[in-house]
């Protein structure tokens, strides 16, 4: 009996020196592609990431975590956080902790803020997207992918999708929208308690405030590289000026703001405003389709383009099945995938390849993927992409807005 | 002979206090531990410490930040603004339908079941029926424009999101009726109408007998229920955030803005805020169980 017992100890100590030794056996940095996929059979993901959008739950748990079982033998986890940032924190402390190896997480679902205190801190494996085959698809010269809210990407994430901002108006009561922020501007100002936008820090009003802001900049790409604090006080009063004048021409002179992006979409739908927008490119056909919004609505972006942001998976420096996390971050980009997650009863999220770099026959099925009636095309959001500024910027500018535009000081 | 009775009477109380607080354990360790703990953990940031970093020293650096900016006494003067006018405005109209209510004994229960809808149904979902009601193109709104009473939406009068936030007043008091006047309710009740009858033989007129027999009768629970309620009403944050106005905010909507900020150092003001609120709450509370007190010994011996 004891000896049966030190045998199975002995064994389940040898197996999991074994299992230690598979994934350490290979140095991932320098391995081949083969000797990765090779070395992530049999291994389980666990892939944290905010599990509010049951949309994507569904696409994750069933449609991703099936395909990779069947084509690679990898179990996947989903676990859902209410905060991606939660998990940081988690990770910034296992650091200082010096746990090296064998963290519980070993994919993210992360971008901006998050991302930047991740690299800040050195939490992160990598890089390790270039390894990844299905690279090859991605635009990196797209200023919202190399660039991720301003902190270099540098191959330490991979992106998974993205989603550009677009106004929303009705073309029964607006039948020529204005083109440009310039011609919003002045239609703001000819058409009084027309126009709203959500309160920042709301993410969709705040969005809105960095659009006016790039009106005001001379060079919008200024703010990806180095710029002085004097360059960004100069297009930040302006923006807050601008907004201030315009107050007696919003929704209820300026007095208030709608609270949430779902408040301003009813305020639209209502005939309050004239305008709506959104960070979702397909929300306008989407609310056609649950009957919130006229048919006769559509969206567009301004000529100088909408700011968009890339999501992207990242994998943390202590993670336990590295391999098989750089096997599903690839996945998460191959054509099928992308695709899948593109269809509009799926998620209906951007891609985040660059569809002309498809073979031809995947491009037209793109092209051809129902749309919505007020979504544009691919080609029209991608030819009108702006990039997110740092978010130093973005949280200077919340700040600021509360300050001198909601205070008036 | 008195004495044993006394010792007898005295060991009962303590074993049926033994057995009260065992009965009541689990409960009060929750309370004990979700509540108090989050208060202490809350006292320690916004004092200064920062879970998981070395940065941690005693200050009362956001407290005074809190209560030095200049938004703090307009903050203030709104919450209370709110909390009093709903609580006194509750308060005025419960006492009229409890004791109508005791009158009409006849029409009771089907008025009880009436006054127990709005305690089952949640502050949000009437803060959200009062938004479809009441706003600019809301049902009222229709309506009235549809009978020719107003010009459009642009011409019927701001009820939400407005300067006097008529809005969330509506939405409390609407609420907090029936809890007042189910709590005058039981003393009325308790009292029997046999003081009132005295005072009609005496001939007093209807304000004497209201003014001498019933309002001392229920002053204690009615000041207690109105401690209760302006408690509530002073630290509940749904309601004034979606009907209130973007800016005043009041200090619950405030502390959340703090403490959900992007930018972390902004949290312990929050916290500090949420502290304040809390202190406010429960002194309030103090005093509505100090009113209770008065209240149960008034009820033991009465007059």
């Amino acid at each position: 009996m004891k000896k049966t017992l030190q045998l199975v100890l002995l064994l389940l100590v040898i197996s999991l020196t074994c299992q230690v030794d598979k994934t350490q056996a290979i140095d991932l940095h320098k391995a081949s592609w083969d000797e990765i996929v090779q070395a992530a059979d049999g291994q389980t993901v666990d892939w944290y990431m905010w599990g509010g959008f049951p949309a994507v739950n569904t696409y994750v748990n069933t449609y991703v975590a099936a395909r990779l079982k069947e084509k690679y033998n990898i179990t996947l986890r989903q676990v859902p956080v209410k905060d991606i940032a939660e998990v940081v924190s988690k990770l910034v402390i296992e650091k200082q902790a010096g746990k090296t190896s064998g963290g519980n997480v070993d994919l993210m679902w992360i971008n901006g803020e998050n991302f930047r205190t991740c690299k800040r801190h050195d939490l992160l494996f990598g890089p390790f997207a270039d390894k990844l085959p299905n690279q090859r698809f991605v635009d990196w010269s797209k200023p919202s992918v190399y660039n991720d809210f301003g902190t270099p990407v540098e191959g330490m994430e991979s992106p998974w999708g993205s989603a550009q901002m677009v106004m929303i108006y009705d073309t029964a009561r607006t039948p020529e929208p204005p083109g440009s922020m310039a011609q919003l501007i002045d239609w703001i100002r000819q058409h009084p308690g027309k126009f709203a936008y959500p309160a920042p820090p709301d993410f969709t009003g705040s969005v809105f405030v960095r659009h006016v802001f790039y009106h005001y900049s001379e060079d919008v790409n200024l703010w990806q590289g180095e710029y002085t604090q004097k360059q960004f006080e100069k297009a930040a009063s302006a923006t807050y000026r601008l907004l201030t004048e315009l107050k007696p021409a919003l929704w209820r002179q300026g007095t208030t703001y709608p609270e949430s992006p779902v408040r301003m979409n009813t305020l639209f739908a209502d005939g309050e405003i004239d305008f709506s927008f959104s960070y979702h490119q397909a929300e306008a056909s989407r609310n056609i389709q649950d009957g919130l919004f006229p048919p006769t609505v559509r969206s567009f972006v301004f000529d100088q383009g909408t700011i968009a942001n890339t999501h992207f998976v990242a994998i943390p420096y202590n993670a336990a099945d590295t391999a098989a996390a750089m096997v599903t971050a690839n996945f998460l980009l191959s054509a099928e995938a992308q695709m899948e997650k593109a269809k509009p009863d799926v998620w209906g999220d951007f891609p985040a390849l660059d569809i002309t770099r498809l073979p031809r026959q995947q491009q037209q099925q793109f092209i051809d993927l129902p749309r919505g009636p007020a979504t544009l095309s691919n080609q029209e959001l991608q030819a009108h992409q702006l990039p997110e500024p740092p978010s130093e910027i973005l949280i200077q500018l919340e700040k600021g807005w509360e300050q001198h535009v909601l205070k008036g000081r | 002979m008195f004495a044993p009775v006394t010792e007898d009477a005295a060991r009962t109380r303590t074993i049926e206090t033994a057995h009260l607080l065992l009965l009541l354990a689990p409960a009060l360790l929750i309370i004990l531990l979700l509540f108090g703990g989050g208060l202490l953990l809350g006292s320690l940031q916004a004092l200064g410490s920062q879970p998981f970093t070395e940065k941690s020293i005693f200050t009362f650096a956001h407290f005074i930040a809190v209560l030095t900016d200049p938004d703090f006494a307009t903050s203030f003067a709104m919450t209370m603004y709110i909390a009093t006018v709903s609580t006194l405005v509750a308060v005025l109209a419960s006492v009229a339908l409890a004791i109508s209510l005791v009158r009409c004994a006849a029409a009771n229960r089907i008025l009880h079941f009436f006054l127990q809808i709005p305690l089952t149904v949640p502050h949000l979902v009437i803060a959200i029926s009062l938004l479809f009601l009441l706003a600019p193109t809301g049902i009222l709104s229709r309506l009235c424009s549809f009978l020719g009473m107003t010009a459009g939406a642009a011409s019927f009068p701001l009820l939400i999101n407005d300067t006097y936030a008529i809005g969330i007043l509506l939405t409390y008091i609407w609420k907090e009726i029936p809890f007042i006047t189910f709590m005058i309710l039981a003393v009325l009740k308790n009292s029997g109408p046999e003081l009132d009858d005295a005072g009609r033989t005496l001939r007093a007129n209807a304000w004497q007998r209201f003014y001498h027999i019933t309002l001392p009768l229920i002053a204690p629970s009615l000041g207690a229920a109105g401690f209760i309620v302006f408690a509530f009403t002073f630290g509940a944050f749904e309601v004034p955030y979606l009907l209130g106005r973007t800016y005043p905010m009041v200090l619950p909507v405030w502390a959340y803005k703090n403490y959900a900020d992007i930018d972390l150092m902004a949290r312990p003001e929050g916290i500090a805020i949420g502290l304040i609120i809390a202190a406010i709450v429960i002194c309030s509370l103090l005093l509505s169980q100090g009113l209770m007190q008065i209240a149960r010994r008034q009820r033991e011996y009465p007059g």
